[in-house]
């Protein structure tokens, strides 16, 4: 019975050192793995600061960017409204040249009537008729102010043009205060990308500096579109949404 | 009837522009506010007021809530309001219709879309 006792045991022990011995070529196995595992994080610790750093670099950079952003906004609008001043100002002494010039070519036209009459009184004399045809030809005077009062009016329309075209103005400015807006949620996200590796404190990478475009105060979708197109679009909308509110008001009559 | 402007807009560029636009229009009469909370002071002051044009994106009350609040009002329930913004997705147009507004305009305008838009405005009173 003790015989048979032993033998059961070693059986057990062999069976034993025999896990022992694949743990042993497991592990053999394993350790190449272990060993590049190893060498990978030598190389990746670098490279997480490096990424780290570059982060942090980044955020800190963010604030100026976000701010020179800023200081475009203000700058094309300052330009923009020295711009409106001039052509406020053309515009202006245009009104003013127009009206003397009418008034000027009123006395002119008044000055060739009479000189019509004298020219009538000057009858058939030969010297006369070549003085009033010279006359004539030098007297260019009316027919010139029409031509000036049409190049004002032209001048005037041109000027009114680009008045209009610093719309543009607002478009961009909107376009990049939703940039800067973009810019202040990347900003967030790495500041807390940051503290989640560094533990670095809160303070140092918060938002302080950075003039937040409130949402209300642009249009993400703005754009400098002077087609017909988007006009007619909006017009359509419009009617159809009115044609629907009309006939729910019929239908309610009936109802 | 002789109309009396208020041009609301947050961009003094927008507001110089429109002001411009009404001018050459011929229509002289018109006070300006930087946005809705502003406009709704200078309205409330000043009954003369008969006709506003606002912009939509605005700080302190946009001009969605600047009408929003005017139609609140029984004595402003039929003031002619023209929006005039860079918004030209359908979504916001019916919002602005459902805010009664009582027309559209997409920047960039022309004068002769604000000047239409106005007399289809003034037509329908």
């Amino acid at each position: 019975m003790s015989k048979l006792s032993n033998i059961s045991n070693m059986a057990q022990v062999f069976d034993k050192l025999n896990d022992l011995k694949m743990l042993f070529t497991y592990g053999q196995k394993l350790i190449p793995i272990i060993k590049s595992l190893v060498d990978f994080m030598h190389e990746t610790v670098p490279l997480l600061e490096n990424i780290n750093s570059s982060i942090s670099d980044t955020t800190s950079k963010i604030p100026k960017a976000s701010n020179q952003i800023n200081n475009v906004t203000s700058a094309t609008e300052l330009a923009t409204t020295e711009i409106l001043d001039i052509v406020d100002s053309i515009s202006n002494d245009i009104t003013k040249l127009e009206g003397a010039l009418k008034v000027h070519k009123e006395e002119s036209e008044k000055r060739d009537e009479v000189f019509n009459e004298i020219k009538l009184m000057l009858g058939d004399s030969p010297k006369a008729k070549e003085l009033i045809e010279k006359y004539e030809e030098l007297n260019v005077t009316t027919r010139n102010m029409d031509e000036l009062l049409t190049i004002f009016a032209k001048i005037r329309d041109d000027a009114y043009n680009i008045t209009l075209s610093l719309q543009v103005q607002d478009i961009t400015s909107q376009q990049l205060a939703a940039v800067n807006h973009l810019i202040e949620s990347v900003h967030v996200r790495l500041s807390s990308l940051i503290i989640d590796i560094d533990d670095t404190d809160l303070q140092e990478y918060d938002s302080t500096g950075i003039e937040v475009p409130d949402d209300a105060t642009f249009d993400p979708n703005a754009s400098y579109d002077k087609s017909a197109e988007r006009q007619e679009q909006v017009d359509d909308i419009i009617n159809k949404e009115n044609e629907q509110a009309s006939q729910s008001e019929i239908d309610k009559l009936f109802s | 009837m002789e109309l009396k402007f208020l041009v609301v807009d947050d961009s003094v560029t927008m507001r110089r522009i429109v002001a411009n636009s009404l001018r050459n229009l011929g229509y002289d009469n018109f006070v300006e506010a930087a946005d809705g909370k502003d406009a709704l002071t200078k309205l409330t002051s000043d009954d003369q007021i008969n006709f506003i044009i606002t912009d939509w994106n605005m700080p302190v009350m946009t001009g969605l809530e600047m009408t929003k609040a005017i139609r609140g009002d029984e004595r402003y329930v039929k003031l002619p309001i023209l929006m005039v913004t860079t918004r030209g997705i359908k979504e916001d147009i019916v919002e602005a219709l459902q805010a009664k507004v009582n027309n559209y305009v997409v920047k960039p305008f022309t004068p002769q879309i604000l000047k239409e838009k106005i007399d289809q405005i003034l037509s329908n009173l």
